[in-house]
């Protein structure tokens, strides 16, 4: 092996994710002279929360004007930072690009339409974001139920708006948010079912920093408008499950101490969010369990380090790998910037381009995390709180319940991967994104462990890219790409012994 | 000569471990298997699940078609449902497709020396037949070898039968149970100290797979194995538009439909292995090559979604053929590993003719090209 076959860096750093966090990172560095690429799934630059705001603030008509009103000032706090990103040419921006394998030495694979490869960095950075808190609960996949955010990218990228009984259930802020903007928007929801209580709103007091009172304000202020607005609302919402035929035609819950029934035709369930660990998890990054959280999050250092969980015979050298944003910790879009930027300070410092994180920032990711333990309290996860009955599907992608795992679990397959292997579950096309919390906490349901729960296994790809595609790679490591194979053909004649040695 | 006491300990629960078990449980020896992790947890269960003579070396014919007559018969073996379970499917074939003139004239030669051995059942196609049977095939095919016979089944069901089975005829399976020294024990047999506590044996059988070489080790023998990572990919549901099972000749190629329309990719491209942390990992740098010799056969594929590879752990050896046969000097110590990638259709007649061998006191000679003394690497027990 040559000092040739190494294949040389596309960037000084690549960036996965645009939104708050990867924005802010990426006008940071290329400001430092660094060499950015952004790779984002999405057609423009946003991230979930400032999803199509350019489009969104060009549009002159009413209704637009409508929406951008219902969405409000914290998604048009988005513009002045996307204009800024748009601003430097230096940043080699890359929309409506998947990323299917991230590796702890810096290679980033990605796919953008029919084309597939891989790109190098010298640092990477994961800014890929949150998701919501899978919840499996009786009904959850019939047509008509739907998560939070996915109305939210319905409004903010489809502008579609639901029609008929329209109910919300579970917890956080932003199921208050998004009841609010529907209202605005002339759709009154028929119901607000939340899973927290008084009483969690009154333990949380005890977490609440100054940095909190603002976003206490706001969200007192959510739940007073829909109050005055003659919304129904419980609270305490248990044993939620959705009915119907073909879709959602009702709902039932316990609230109260009684069991209630009520119209559907729109469920929206939403019990917080939580990092995304995907690509960490197939990078093969530690992770740590949050357990107020009831979610793993990467391992990482306070400026976003994170460490290879890898056997040193895979990835020797050193782990080049930061998150930031949600992605490492939820706390919102100021929280993502903040983050952005003293992950960028480090990774300067990293590249020999700067003294490492200015105590203003650090001031300002402390500050802009500090009100989370405060929310963390007062919606803590609700509707995901007890591990589903049997009958109730854990693992869409090959409809597999929570009592076809119990049963393997019981039977021996003590280890997700073997689990997995026996049920399939988590081989669909999610990859386990959105079963794999749940198995791994029936499995320690059964074993009563009680460290960080193990995870499936992450194997490239994490999303699917096309045969062609990977026919054609490009960026391949010559190292790595020297052919290896297992002979199927035999070869004539072999009737002499052959006396090689093992490797 | 080795029929110590009749009883057998088995290292490596695998699907060759559990099919001896079954053998010699049914034979009435005493067995007990150890496996290090849970039973069939690496490539008995993790591989493509082929049931192929085509294309077999053909050292390993006799024994391929016995174990095809076994496979043919499974609910002999297993029990009605548990065979049921194993979705056996032969007679779909297996087919080597020939893209080139070096690959077309090689599936002559195999042919012709084929028949000269006087074996096996393999056709040769023309540039038409190949075409007609497999839809979508490329018009630059140019011929190739069909074993009609041939199909496939599900790997980890088939381990999962097998290991029931030998179960059923009286062998104990010990699970997360670690082999870390062998000994003689004085007055005769194996003194074997594990994680979980010493047991002892008369006859004992390494069948520990990508870790053989290392069991090998602990009894003072140096067996020629290479530890691989074969992988595969797996595409979303397509139609189905294909029953036979199609490898290459000198490409990366193998591939099958399965049930439910989803292409299962092989071609023996490998990862990295990681045995001392009983895992592997996939190289997509490497999966190019299986994707470029799909898309090569098959070009209307290029659209499907690759959804997972996954890989496995196996041993190879130097000449592309398992170990089965007692170690140099130890009668009563077997190896029985480095199958190489093509164990799996293997695995019944593997468990029946090494149990004749023990039960008879002989090496039966359909396990004479296997012997553990074709390398000349030295070690004695």
């Amino acid at each position: 092996m040559t000092q040739d076959n190494i294949p040389p860096y596309d960037a000084d750093v690549i960036i996965v994710g645009c939104g708050p966090a990867g924005m802010t990172a990426a006008v940071e560095l290329v400001q430092a002279g660094c060499s950015v690429i952004v790779l984002d799934m999405q057609p423009t630059p946003g991230g979930q929360i400032f999803r199509n705001l350019e489009a969104n603030l060009r549009d002159s008509s009413p209704s637009g004007q409508t929406l951008l009103d219902a969405l409000g000032p914290a998604y048009k706090a988005g513009a002045e930072l996307i204009q800024r990103f748009r601003t430097f040419r230096g940043i080699d921006y890359r929309p409506q690009t998947t990323v299917w394998e991230v590796r702890p030495d810096g290679t980033v694979g990605w796919l953008q339409g029919i084309n597939a490869g891989y790109v190098r960095g010298r640092q990477v950075l994961l800014a890929h974001g949150a998701m919501e808190r899978p919840v499996p609960f009786p009904g959850w996949t019939l047509p008509g139920v739907m998560t939070a955010g996915a109305v939210q990218t319905l409004l903010k990228a489809g502008h579609l708006k639901p029609t008929g009984n329209v109910v919300l259930a579970g917890t956080g802020p932003l199921l208050l948010l998004l009841a609010n903007q529907l209202h605005q928007l002339g759709i009154k929801p028929a119901l607000i079912g939340r899973t927290d209580r008084f009483a969690d709103a009154l333990s949380g007091v005890s977490h609440l920093r100054p940095g909190g009172l603002l976003p206490l304000i706001k969200g007192l202020g959510w739940v007073a408008r829909l109050k005055a607005a003659g919304v129904k609302s419980v609270t305490g919402l248990k044993d939620l499950a959705a009915h119907g035929h073909r879709k959602v035609e009702a709902i039932s819950f316990t609230a109260n101490g009684r069991q209630q029934t009520q119209a559907c035709d729109l469920l929206i369930v939403h019990d917080g969010i939580v990092p995304s660990i995907d690509i960490p998890n197939s990078a093969g990054l530690r992770l740590q369990w949050d357990e107020a959280n009831a979610s793993w999050r990467p391992d990482t250092t306070f400026d976003g380090q994170t460490a290879s969980s890898l056997p040193p015979e895979l990835y020797a050298g050193r782990c080049v790998i930061r998150v930031t944003g949600d992605a490492r910790r939820i706390g919102g879009a100021d929280a993502a910037m903040a983050h952005g930027r003293l992950a960028a300070q480090s990774i300067l410092a990293d590249l020999g381009r700067g003294t490492g994180p200015c105590s203003k920032a650090v001031r300002s990711v402390r500050k802009s995390l500090s009100v989370r333990p405060f929310l963390d309290a007062v919606f803590p996860p609700g509707l995901s709180r007890a591990l589903p009955e049997n009958d109730t599907i854990v693992c869409r992608c090959e409809e597999l319940t929570a009592g076809n795992l119990r049963e393997k679990i019981r039977s021996g397959f003590r280890n997700m991967d073997a689990l997995r292997g026996e049920t399939r579950c988590g081989m669909g096309p999610c990859q386990g994104r959105s079963c794999m919390v749940t198995a791994a906490r029936l499995l320690q349901e059964h074993t009563h462990a009680t460290a960080c729960p193990p995870t499936f296994r992450g194997r490239p790809p994490i999303r699917p890219i096309p045969l062609g595609a990977i026919a054609n790679l490009s960026g391949l490591d010559p190292r790595a790409t020297i052919r290896l194979t297992l002979e199927d053909k035999p070869e004539h004649g072999v009737e002499e012994t052959v006396d090689v040695p093992a490797e | 000569m080795f029929r110590q006491n009749e009883t057998a300990l088995i290292i490596g629960a695998g699907l060759q471990g559990c099919s001896i078990a079954l053998f010699l449980a049914r034979a009435g020896w005493n067995v007990t298997l150890l496996d290090k992790n849970i039973a069939g947890r690496h490539a008995s269960s993790v591989n493509a699940g082929g049931l192929r003579t085509l294309m077999r070396d053909w050292r390993e014919y006799p024994l391929s078609e016995l174990a095809m007559h076994h496979w043919k018969h499974l609910d002999q073996l297993v029990g009605q449902d548990a065979a049921a379970s194993c979705e056996v499917r032969l007679g779909v074939g297996q087919i080597a497709v020939a893209l080139d003139e070096a690959e077309l004239s090689w599936t002559y030669n195999r042919a012709q020396d084929m028949k000269e051995r006087g074996l096996g059942a393999e056709e040769l196609l023309s540039a038409k037949d190949v075409r007609q049977m497999l839809p979508g095939l490329t018009d630059k095919a140019l011929g190739g070898l069909v074993s009609r016979g041939d199909g496939h089944a599900n790997p980890a069901a088939s381990t999962r039968a097998f290991r029931e089975a030998a179960i059923a005829a009286g062998a104990q399976i010990v699970e997360n149970c670690r082999v870390l020294g062998l000994d003689r024990a004085p007055g005769g047999g194996w003194a074997i100290e594990t994680s979980s506590g010493a047991y002892g044996t008369g006859v004992l059988i390494n069948c520990a797979g990508a870790w053989g070489a290392q069991i090998a080790a602990m009894a003072g023998q140096t067996l020629p194995l290479k530890v691989v990572a074969p992988s595969m990919m797996v595409t979303a549901r397509t139609q189905p538009f294909l029953e036979p099972v199609v490898i290459g000749i000198d490409r990366p190629l193998s591939f099958k439909q399965s049930a439910v329309g989803s292409l299962v990719i092989g071609g023996g491209i490998l990862g990295k292995p990681c045995a001392d942390h009983d895992t592997s990992f996939t190289v997509m740098d490497r999966m190019t090559q299986g994707a470029a010799a799909t898309l090569e056969a098959f070009p209307g594929l290029a659209h499907v979604p690759v959804l997972r590879t996954w890989t496995g752990l196996e041993g190879s050896t130097p000449d592309g053929i398992p170990f089965i046969g007692p170690g140099k000097n130890t009668s009563d110590f077997w190896n029985v590993f480095g199958f190489c990638g093509h164990g799996f259709q293997l695995a019944p007649a593997v468990g029946h003719v090494v149990s004749r061998s023990l039960v008879s006191g002989k090496v039966d000679p359909l396990l004479t090209p296997f012997s553990c003394a074709r390398f000349n690497t030295g070690g004695a027990g």
